[in-house]
């Protein structure tokens, strides 16, 4: 792993390295930073009667409080899952002998990486209905009746969609890393009689931790930030905060509540950051 | 992706293994737990596409039926009508993609050059700085930009969706376009120096081609981001700004499957052509240098 | 690289040829409306193109925001936001909102009186025409439609549909999750279902229809919430208004409330069986208009009242509004009558007969009470 170190030279000014990074900054500091402190600093503030404090939160807590623990939930959940689930993937892309499975495989996983939230949400809306086609095909298979047929567009739809939307994505990042790591380890390894699983949660795991809280974290975001997804597939109560929030500003203009919910959100993912920001002071100050 | 294949050797161990008996019939048995798991995960995966694509052939479809009642494409012609602003939402999906894409580059190449430097200062910061926007719930973000916009009169403007866009598309063109011009690391560049050529000769003859695969990589992710985005279009383009998402959205949620499947098909489409080009570009060394 | 840049070239031109086809130097007739999907293809389809047609040169651009407050509350802040801009010319002539955001935009100063200078003013006779849920909007709008909600049920699977909130209450007792609607959110059907309930069980519905606002008259609200959250542990809960119509096809439920006018449009267009059926139960649901209104600083104003003056013609109301639509004319309903045959007028009233209507249709809550209800049915029974 390596950057580039130029050659110093006196026809370079010091200036530049600024100059290149400012267009992008001004984008994320007009467009991103300001936007979010706004939003932060406006949960605090009660629009109609003009004063600052904790109303908001307070008024946020008292109407969507299971919808806060709904979403808290159903995001673990799924990184969770996606978590074992990219290893796994990952692990026999690297470790696999068969050529032609873990050819396949690797073809297959990457498919959902490159469909779009709001046509997965469409899909799985139509697929996990009670009478979607999952359900038909088990019917068809006689593995289940009619009667037992459930509707799963309830958390199991929003997880089982989360999960399939980024499990890709996690699943290229840890995969990437494996297959940049040094062959000849894995290999000696092999050879002294250790088992793949072995291999794989001794040697390749600990090397990869990084990598693996980066995708984990990247995928909690993500998955908290979605709005499509929940509003096509969970009809009623308990929903996603995200719904919630949507609908309080396009109902009500209710700025506040919303920016309250977001402040929320935006403390869950500070959690997973204080993990990611840990580990990487742990490492010695790599971020 | 050829990660690792190439560099895979078979080794003499299996074939040792499975000369003896009951390690045989272990590695049978693992060998179809290993097929059952993956045919599994190729029924979820294509399970749910084909529900689409039975969904945009379809007329009627009641219950208890367990396919289509009737079939037939009159739903496609409904789609396509002209009033219906559904070849203007593709238009409009298409030209904001490509102004993200262009305006993403543009201003990310100058800083993923710099960031790719070891010597910079606060580098550590500057990353973790870009990858702030995906550290955040964008929809927080996305309510409050709407509502700044509507004072510059940038709500429901094609300009206001780009530039809600190209944030959202920033983070990863910074973070490859860094990780590219790494992966080309300073041997060509310095060769070129001694040959006297001026930084920026060497930049432009040198760094970009070599980096321009990643780079080309990074364009086609933000342009599939773009597409894609919902929530941001939803609050800061709607309703005078249609692309196709809010379309689907709207046809999703009215209820008629056909005509949200055929949307989503549409939508699907640069999707699935992209997957099958992107591959040419993302290198294994490019992509271990993500987030380093 | 070759394929991509084709690719590339290919793209921009697709997007490029689009934008060369719609834009024109023709005058552009701006309509913006609410409420469901059909409404804005009511424009498209059938309204805009009649207009073109008698008035060469003019494009009708139709844009919807959703239904339900939500998308009428985008109407208000369009127009809200060019007031406080202080433009002359706002870029809406038409606008189609509901009763609630009528109400507040007349009072926020930005709409037109115009109903005195347009030929079909004279139609406009309803209580529904003069008032807002409370608030005087007369000379303001000209109702477009008026719609009502009743109980869609599966014959085959219902045997013998309830007549009242309380035999339905018996009803869902007996099969859980056989009845559906879809909350609060995401569509005015269920919406209307709750304002049912809180008539029926939550006292005073005259008052809460009419007024006065007074908070002692939702006293009994809390117990009705109460009632109608141990209700919701046995019904299925639904996407919205088009949510649950698809769900009775699909036979995922067996009831739910709907919109008449969409029930007999999905029934017509083949998404609904054809043996589904209506009842409108005791003590009543809710039904609405909407209206067409004209903003205040409007660009064309003088072919925004021609358009509106089409809109609550007899022959459009007849044509359009009640055959093509299966919605109840917003105008004087003896001049639509004349202009229909006796069959297509009694279609629509098939399974819900005018003397129904006259006992079980009711108007929403007073803009200050319905706001009131929404916010304790979140607090209350959503949580």
């Amino acid at each position: 792993m390596t950057t580039i170190t130029l050659p110093a030279s006196p026809r370079r000014p010091d200036w530049l390295p600024a100059l290149l990074l400012l267009p992008a900054l001004l984008v994320v500091a007009t467009l991103f930073v300001y936007p979010l402190a706004c939003s932060l600093l406006y949960a605090f503030r009660d629009e109609k009667l003009g004063v600052w404090g904790w109303g908001n939160f307070l008024r946020a807590w008292d109407l969507y409080a299971r919808d806060i623990y709904f979403t808290f939930g159903v995001v673990l959940l799924s990184t969770a899952l996606i978590g074992v689930l990219a290893i796994a993937i990952a692990g026999y892309l690297t470790l696999g002998e068969n050529r032609r499975a873990v050819a396949v495989l690797r073809w297959l996983y990457r498919w959902p990486l490159f469909i779009p939230v709001v046509v997965a949400g469409q899909m799985m809306r139509t697929f996990l209905a009670k009478n979607g086609l999952m359900n038909n095909a088990l019917m068809a298979l006689d593995l289940i009746e009619p009667l037992q047929a459930i509707s799963f567009l309830d958390w199991r739809g929003l997880v089982f969609t989360f999960v399939w939307k980024q499990l890709p994505f996690a699943t290229l990042l840890l995969a990437g890393a494996m297959a940049a790591l040094d062959r000849s380890m894995i290999e000696a390894a092999r050879n002294l009689g250790a088992g793949r699983l072995r291999v794989l949660w001794q040697i390749l795991m600990p090397q990869l931790r990084p990598t693996l809280l980066v995708s984990l974290i990247l995928s909690f975001v993500a998955i908290l930030s979605v709005l499509s997804v929940p509003m096509m597939i969970n009809a009623g109560s308990p929903t996603m905060i995200t719904v919630d929030m949507a609908w309080r500003v396009a109902s009500y203009s209710d700025y506040g509540v919303a920016n309250a919910l977001g402040f929320i959100s935006c403390a869950m993912c500070g959690l997973a950051a204080w993990f990611y920001l840990r580990q990487g002071l742990r490492e010695g100050g790599r971020p | 992706m050829s990660f690792g294949a190439a560099r895979f050797s078979a080794s003499p161990r299996a074939a040792s293994r499975s000369a003896a008996s009951p390690l045989a019939v272990s590695s049978f048995a693992a060998a179809a737990l290993r097929n059952a798991l993956i045919v599994l995960l190729a029924l979820c995966i294509f399970g749910p596409l084909t529900n689409l694509l039975l969904w945009t052939v379809t007329e009627a479809w009641y219950f208890p039926a367990k396919l289509p009642v009737s079939w037939g494409f009159s739903y496609w012609t409904r789609v396509f009508r002209p009033e219906a602003g559904a070849m203007l939402a593709l238009g409009n999906s298409v030209l904001i993609a490509l102004s993200t894409v262009a305006l993403s580059t543009l201003v990310a190449i100058p800083a993923g050059y710099a960031l790719a430097q070891r010597g910079l200062p606060l580098r550590s910061l500057f990353l973790l700085l870009f990858l702030l926007p995906q550290a955040f719930p964008a929809i927080a973000v996305h309510l409050n930009i709407a509502r700044i916009f509507y004072g510059f009169g940038l709500n429901g403007t094609i300009t206001g969706v780009v530039l809600v866009h190209a944030l959202q598309g920033l983070v990863f063109s910074v973070w490859i376009t860094s990780a590219a011009f790494a992966a080309v690391g300073s041997e060509p560049i310095e060769a070129a120096r001694n040959l006297g050529a001026s930084p920026l000769r060497a930049f432009c003859d040198v760094s970009l081609p070599l980096a321009s695969p990643g780079i080309i990589a990074s364009a086609i992710f933000v342009f599939l981001i773009s597409i894609d985005e919902f929530s941001g279009t939803f609050f800061v383009g709607a309703p005078e700004i249609s692309t196709l998402p809010l379309q689907l959205y709207s046809a999703a949620t009215e209820g008629n499957y056909q005509i949200a499947s055929i949307t989503a098909l549409l939508l699907l489409l640069p999707s699935i052509l992209f997957m099958f080009v992107v591959e040419r570009f993302l290198r294994a060394d490019v992509l271990a240098k993500i987030g380093t | 690289m070759k394929l991509e840049r084709s690719i590339l070239g290919l793209a921009v031109g697709a997007a490029l040829s689009v934008y060369a086809t719609v834009s024109q130097a023709d005058t552009v007739l701006t309509v913006i409306s609410g409420g469901s999907q059909n409404m804005v293809d009511y424009v498209t389809d059938y309204l805009g193109p009649i207009f073109e047609k008698q008035n060469p040169g003019v494009k009708v651009k139709a844009i919807g925001v959703g239904p339900d407050d939500a998308g009428s509350q985008k109407i208000v802040e369009k127009l809200q936001a060019q007031k406080n801009a202080g433009k002359n010319e706002w870029d809406v002539d038409v606008i189609v909102p509901n009763q609630q955001k009528t109400g507040e935009m007349v009072k926020a100063g930005l709409l037109m009186k115009y109903r005195h200078a347009i030929p079909t003013g004279k139609f406009a006779v309803s209580p529904a025409s003069k008032m807002a849920l409370g608030v005087n909007v007369d000379d303001y709008v000209m109702p477009m439609f008026q719609s009502q909600t009743a109980i869609a049920y599966n014959p085959t699977l219902v045997k013998n549909p309830p007549a009242s909130f309380d035999e339905l209450r018996q009803w869902v007792a007996k099969n859980p999750k056989a009845f559906g609607y879809n909350g609060l959110k995401g569509g005015m059907s269920g919406v209307a279902f709750v304002v049912g309930w809180m008539y029926a069980y939550g006292g005073s519905p005259d008052t809460v229809q009419q007024g006065p606002y007074a908070a002692a008259h939702e006293a009994g609200w809390d117990k009705a919430m109460a009632e109608l959250k141990q209700f919701n542990q046995q019904v299925t809960f639904t996407p919205g208004n088009a949510g649950t119509l698809d769900m009775l096809n699909r036979g995922e439920i067996a009831m739910g409330p709907v919109w008449v006018d969409m029930f007999y449009t999905w029934k017509a267009e083949g998404r609904l069986p054809p043996n589904m059926k209506l009842k409108l139960i005791a003590p009543g649901m809710p039904g609405q208009p909407y209206y067409y209104a004209i903003p205040s600083k409007a660009k064309n104003v003088e072919l925004a009242k021609k358009f509106i003056a089409l809109a609550t013609s007899p022959q459009v109301q007849a044509n359009g509004i009640v055959k093509r639509f299966n919605w109840y004319p917003g105008i004087d309903p003896n001049a639509v009558k004349s202009e229909l045959s006796g069959k297509d007028w009694n279609e629509l009233f098939t399974d819900v007969t005018p003397a129904d209507l006259a006992k079980y249709a009711k108007p929403f809550p007073l803009a200050p009470y319905f706001t009131d209800l929404r916010e304790r049915y979140e607090a209350k029974v959503q949580d």
